[in-house]
């Protein structure tokens, strides 16, 4: 699995897009995902920085591609409503971060973010996020997905 | 109208492409669909555009249908074969 406990934050304390960021990359260091957790950082907020990766529905997907990364992961943040400076101005409050080593051929960035993607179009699905209370019922969801 | 294009992208089509993609699209009154094997998309919403999941070289069929299908479609040729 590409997510674990570890790294889902059920009530991410994060009032921007930056903190959000951190806060989850801080868990997929902690998890060995990363080894260089400022450097993935940097990473996804140059990313972001160039564009927004919110996709509408108030739900972002930021996502990094580094050699800070050592294994591909996704983490699951539920924040309050964070701006991402969206095509659609709406505020963002369910976060998944991506990480993939830089090593990987573009193919799995891109596989992952279209495996979510269908998904996340469904509106019950995004319902079930939403109401999801613990990180297992988050894990229960996303087994579907990958 | 109907035409296929190839993906021109390092990166394949997500990133900054596709937020392009995007912005173009929903400036179009036509409707447009994105073809790519068995799926049909709306590439006026980022979401439709990443499910494609379209690498470099990849090929997309584009479908547009309605009063500025023409200008649609010569801005799209522009954003496939730009640069």
């Amino acid at each position: 699995m590409l997510i674990n406990e570890a790294l889902i934050d059920m009530a991410l304390d994060a009032d921007t897009k930056e903190e959000v960021v951190r806060g989850l990359a801080t868990l997929a260091y902690k998890d060995g995902k990363i080894n260089d957790c400022e450097k993935y950082i940097e990473a996804v907020l140059n990313r972001e920085a160039e564009y927004s990766t919110a996709v509408g529905f108030g739900i972002a997907i930021p996502h990094g591609k580094t050699e800070a990364v050592t294994e591909p992961f996704l983490g699951f943040g539920k924040v309050k409503e964070v701006d991402w400076n969206a095509l659609d101005t709406k505020p963002v409050d369910l976060v998944f971060i991506i990480g993939v080593p830089k090593k990987d051929s573009g193919s799995l960035h891109l596989k992952l973010l279209a495996k979510l993607s269908r998904k996340l179009m469904n509106e019950t699905f995004r319902d079930e996020l939403r109401k999801a209370e613990t990180k297992k019922d988050i894990i229960a969801i996303l087994e579907t997905v990958f | 109208m109907v035409k296929t294009f190839t993906v021109p992208f390092e990166e394949g089509l997500h990133a900054r492409p596709a937020t392009e993609l995007v912005k173009i699209c929903q400036n179009i009154q036509s409707d447009v669909v994105f073809k790519k094997n068995d799926m049909n998309v709306n590439p006026k919403s980022i979401l439709g555009i990443l499910t494609l999941e379209a690498k470099k070289g990849d090929q997309i069929t584009v479908e547009i249908q309605g009063a500025d299908e023409k200008e649609a479609m010569k801005k799209l040729e522009d954003y496939f074969t730009a640069k």
